[in-house]
């Protein structure tokens, strides 16, 4: 789309001179009626701004934003009611902190964040209105033009070499005696009948490959494996397994502290009950792609899935941990100038091929028809260009703002490497900084996206 | 006799250069981001071929991911169509492995048998390729197993053998002669013993991959074993992916969308998956393949039935990579076997 | 020039034929395109909204009534709410004709019989309208045609046309609660209505469009009062992309729906694989 926005634009380029494109999304109660009074009282302003009525700023998707830059938007405005004063009493308090989350992410994402407004304009502040479209609109003419919108980078260009991290904070362990164990303990379930079905691993037919295996019958345990190639996360196949043998045996599963979060998740999406469920929990020492300790080992503490109905294995009482790398490659981005920043992501989205490997394995993505696929409007173009696969993984890691677990399974399973644990892992900062916030721990939490405090944080003008 | 050469590595450098410096786009296997990619380079040191296989297969170059078919335009009452003009500049996919050109050769008899499509023929016409013998074996290659070699030549121009620190070169077809012309008067001719080498060398490759073949019947065996219980369990832990498609050197399915609104846009092709759930799902709700197990059988009858029965040869080359990038670590060729163990028994 | 360029098509008329069925009547843009345009009864082209994107159509018009392309559709997803939408006088595209056709020729002489089942009724049309449009050289034609209610039923004004012609046989049916007071036709599901015609296999060919299950259970019946498999023909309609054999999307096995149907004998259907 913003191939042929860009020719017709540049066709109009050569007619007049450029002038910011902002497009301005309000709700209808309070800043369409602020803007209407501007009007009224007379107290112009830049013409800049294209309205896009709102009934509410709840109703605010982050991807009209991106959609409003896809189709030429220099910036954005999004604008409603003063908190406390929402016509539909919540709205606005859901649009501050789903706002305050997409502008974290966006940010990180490299787009200059003074392209990026949120205001509360109310019904009587015209002359507010005019003053925030006018204030954005010199800024954004200082800034210039976006550009063609998520295009691929310059060729040659250096890529952005993330810090390492010097050390592991634990060394490898065997863990023979753990698989006995656990062949042990699934086998006794089978066979007492206290699952019609364990959810495990297998060695799969490459080296060092391991697979996920459905076991049905005692003897079969015998191919369950347990080592630190067991990376993959096995309760994306739960809320399935338990649909399809339901009544006849509870499910079992196979499950490391980080795969347990998950289920935490799902019992607070009610797409689980509990007791449908025995939670076979290994103590893991961690796991190892390619020989590494992956990231999300540094920093846990844990060892063994709280809650677990089956315990196999033991952990350490004081087990050595380190920060996660990923704080540091954070910063270290985050440190780079928003071009420099927008640069390194565009280059590793360009690479995106979007075969949905991210949503796959991802537990938390179990809706019937993803965003990706709803066609009536196509909000994510399905090419795999700049601008779509830029909508796709901002769309991704909003919609699993404050669900996401922290498994990293994503990044493991894409094909291009994408860095998608780092964008998950920075929203997941910005809730715990703004609202106290971690997934994966209370069942009882109600998600961050879908509930406020009156005195949430927010920059808004 | 075969045509060939025997070159230095300071004559394949050599030819590189003249390649690039000749106006044509060579693509070789070089880092991006940590990945080895094919992608176009600027000088000869950008190209690794030294390595095992890159991440995703060189199809891209001839079978875009997002390829505009044309842009529209609404004006007043008229509607304008517009069709870039194609490129023109000739493309050498340099250094392939056999398994990928092999890939390009099923992708050929997709797009070009029949009804040719234009585009595809167009970009193909103007390509040339170059493969790059294996002399080593990763775990996941399987080429033997499906009729392929480590020194196989289908839909190669030219092949490139590394052999004892020199390039061994050939010409297999009239393209490849066209594309070495002005300098292959240069080069030494190369001799019967280092074609028997080169043999050599492949043989114990293949001993390598250490892979049974799979019958060519087994392909009527697999398409009658359409209704087998089996495939429940095969395809029981696919997540519905598109990573095998799209890695594959030889998956050619693909959508066409509009990329716009009802005034301007584009019409472009796209790569799809008979994985996804969506692939085959009518308008109404209604879905031939409603579950992952059928999806998953599609996708192996597809490879190892139908494209076989109609073609003569099986369409999955043996890369491998949908093995290695499985995010359940599915093995398609060991699908196939089950499968027919299954069915003769 | 890639093969997806449409023709431009100007909307020349349009009916609504139900609440939720519309046919579009179509003249090329390119006078010259039109003068050259064949096609066969059953072959089905990709029409397209620009913007919403394309969609398989029967051409519902057999070439005995050319100078225009006539779809009919249901407004279903994407691109039929976009099409529907459109006025006269607006372009859409087309891109056809693809795949087999009816075999009118060998049909000659035979009685017919045609069942049109909701929307599948515009498959029947290009077939059924060429042997009306040649009526000497058929025999009996019976068209049963089924819908949910009164209101669905397609191509109402063409059906009186239809009865009206010395030996065609026209059976309207409703399924059951979707009759009106005063409705004269038949109440029940197409198989059944079916059966109840008493119709002998004699030779005569029976053409059958429409839902999968209705599909289905009408194969059923035709087998269970004698029908040979090869006399009963229907149309596949997968989703299909391309329409010329290559984007992967509509096989049903072996069988290439846009390259070896859409039109099939009961018997060919009988043995491809459950994968429709």
């Amino acid at each position: 789309m913003s191939e042929s926005v860009a020719t017709v634009a540049s066709e109009n380029a050569g007619a007049v001179a450029w002038e910011p494109r902002i497009v301005a999304l309000v709700c209808n109660w309070c800043t369409y009626s602020g803007a209407d009074m501007a009007g009224t009282s007379r107290r112009g302003h830049a013409a800049n701004a294209r309205i896009v009525r709102f009934l509410c700023t709840g109703r605010l998707d982050p991807l009209f934003v991106v959609k409003a830059f896809e189709n030429g938007a220099d910036a954005v405005i999004a604008s409603g009611c003063h908190p406390g004063d929402c016509h539909y009493v919540q709205g606005n308090y859901l649009a501050r902190r789903r706002l305050t989350v997409f502008r974290s992410l966006m940010e990180f994402l490299g787009l200059d964040p003074r392209r990026l407004h949120f205001a509360w304009v109310s019904a009587s502040e015209g002359i507010k209105w005019a003053a925030t479209v006018d204030q954005v609109t010199e800024v954004v003419r200082a800034l210039g033009p976006v550009g063609r919108w998520a295009a691929p980078p310059l060729e040659g260009l250096e890529q952005f070499a993330l810090p390492e991290p010097d050390a592991e904070p634990r060394a490898s362990t065997d863990t023979a005696g753990l698989t006995e164990q656990l062949r042990e303990a699934a086998a006794a379930l089978l066979a007492e009948g206290g699952a019609s079905v364990v959810l495990g691993y297998a060695e799969g037919s490459l080296p060092g490959q391991r697979v996920p295996i459905f076991v049905t019958e005692p003897a079969e345990a015998a191919r369950l494996v347990w080592d630190e190639s067991c990376a993959a996360n096995l309760t994306v196949y739960l809320p399935d397994a338990v649909r399809r043998r339901h009544g006849d045996g509870k499910v079992a599963i196979v499950v490391k502290a980080c795969d347990a979060k998950a289920v935490t998740g799902f019992l607070r999406e009610n797409q689980l009950v509990r007791e449908d469920v025995v939670l076979v929990g290994v103590a893991c020492e961690g796991v190892r792609l390619e020989g590494r300790l992956a990231y999300k080992c540094y920093e846990c503490a844990e060892g063994v899935p709280a809650g677990a109905d089956v315990v196999v294995g033991e952990v350490a009482a004081a087990r050595a941990t380190a920060p996660d790398p990923r704080d540091a490659q954070i910063a270290a981005l985050e440190a780079l100038e928003p071009a420099e920043r927008w640069e390194y992501w565009q280059r590793q989205l360009d690479r995106c091929i979007r075969c949905y490997a991210c949503r796959a394995v991802c537990p938390l993505c179990y809706c019937g028809t993803c965003v990706a696929e709803k066609n009536q409007p196509q909000w994510i173009s399905k090419a795999a260009d700049g601008p779509g696969n830029t909508a796709w993984n901002v769309a991704r890691a909003m919609h699993l703002a404050g669900r996401c677990v922290g498994c990293d399974e994503c990044a493991r399973v894409c094909p291009s490497e994408i860095r998608l644990d780092l964008l998950n892992r920075r929203v997941a900062q910005e809730l715990q900084t703004s609202f106290g916030y971690r997934a994966g721990l209370d069942a009882s939490v109600p998600p961050p996206l879908t509930t406020f405090r009156p005195d949430d944080p927010g920059e808004f003008l | 006799m075969i045509l060939g050469w025997r070159l230095t590595d300071a004559e394949r450098r050599e030819w590189l250069e003249r390649l690039l410096g000749s106006g044509r786009r060579v693509v070789a296997p070089t880092r991006d981001g940590g990945l080895l990619l094919f992608r176009p380079i600027a000088s000869p040191d950008e190209a690794v071929l030294d390595y095992g296989n890159t991440r995703w297969s060189p199809k891209e170059h001839l079978f875009p991911r997002a390829e505009e078919l044309f842009s529209y335009r609404l004006t007043a009452d008229e509607v304008k169509l517009e069709q870039r003009a194609p490129d023109a500049v000739e493309q050498v996919l340099f250094g392939l492995r056999p398994c990928d050109a092999a890939g390009l050769a099923r992708l050929d008899s997709v797009f070009l048998d029949g009804a040719p499509d234009a585009s595809y023929a167009e970009r193909r016409s103007r390509t040339f390729t170059v493969s790059l013998a294996c002399d080593s074996a990763r775990p996941e290659c399987f080429c033997t197993a499906v009729g392929g070699s480590p020194g196989g030549t289908d839909g190669s121009d030219l092949q490139l053998v590394h052999l004892d620190g020199s390039w061994l070169l050939r010409a297999l077809t009239d393209k490849g002669v066209q594309l070495v012309e002005t300098v292959s008067a240069l080069w030494e001719q190369a001799t019967d013993e280092d074609w028997a080498a080169a043999k050599e060398c492949q043989r114990a490759v293949e001993e390598e991959i250490a892979r049974t073949p799979l019958a060519a019947e087994w392909a009527g065996v697999l398409d009658g074993a359409f209704g087998h219980p089996l495939w429940a369990a095969v395809g029981e832990r696919c997540l519905g992916c598109g990573v095998c498609a799209y890695v594959c050197p030889s998956c050619s399915c693909f959508d066409v969308d509009d990329n716009g609104s009802a005034f301007c846009g584009t019409r472009c092709r796209l790569w799809d998956s008979c994985g996804f759930a969506s692939f085959t799902k009518h308008a109404s709700g209604h879905n031939p393949r409603p579950d992952q197990p059928s999806r998953y059988r599609q996708r192996v009858l597809h490879k190892f039935a139908y494209y076989p029965l109609e073609h003569g040869s099986f369409m999955c080359v043996g890369c491998g990579r949908c093995t290695v990038l499985c995010p359940v670590g599915l093995d398609i060729q060991q699908t196939v076997r089950r499968v027919v163990e299954e069915a003769l028994a | 020039m890639n093969g997806f360029l449409p023709h431009l098509m100007r909307i020349a008329e349009l009916r609504q034929e139900t609440p939720d069925v519309r046919t579009l009547c179509l003249e090329f843009a390119d006078r010259s395109v039109a003068s050259g345009f064949e096609w066969r009864a059953g072959q089905f082209a990709l029409f397209s909204s620009f913007g919403a994107g394309e969609c398989v159509f029967t051409i519902a018009n057999p070439p005995t009534r050319g100078g225009r392309i006539e779809c009919t559709f249901k407004r279903l997803g994407k691109v039929t709410t976009s099409l529907e939408r459109l006025s006269t006088g607006e372009l859409v595209g087309f891109r056809g004709p693809y795949g087999n056709s009816f075999d009118v020729e060998g049909w000659r002489g035979r009685n017919l019989v045609f069942v049109g089942g909701g929307i599948g009724m515009a498959a029947v049309a290009a077939p059924l309208r060429y042997v009306l449009d040649r009526r000497e050289e058929y025999g009996e034609v019976v068209l049963l045609n089924g819908a949910r209610t009164v209101p669905d039923v397609v191509y109402k004004d063409e059906m009186q046309e239809w009865e009206a012609i010395d030996g065609v046989r026209v059976v309207r049916a409703v399924d059951p609660g979707g009759e009106e007071p005063g409705w004269k036709g038949e109440v029940g599901l197409i198989p059944a209505v079916f059966e109840r015609l008493g119709l002998k296999p004699d030779g005569r060919t029976v053409v059958v469009c429409g839902p999968p299950v209705m599909l289905h259970f009408m194969l059923l019946t035709l087998d269970k009062l004698g029908y040979s498999r090869e006399q009963v023909v229907t149309t596949l309609e997968n989703r299909m992309t391309c329409g010329v054999g290559h984007c992967g999307r509509c096989n049903v096995g072996r069988f290439v729906v846009c390259r070896d149907g859409p039109v099939v004998t009961a018997a060919r259907l009988n043995d491809l694989p459950e994968d429709l």
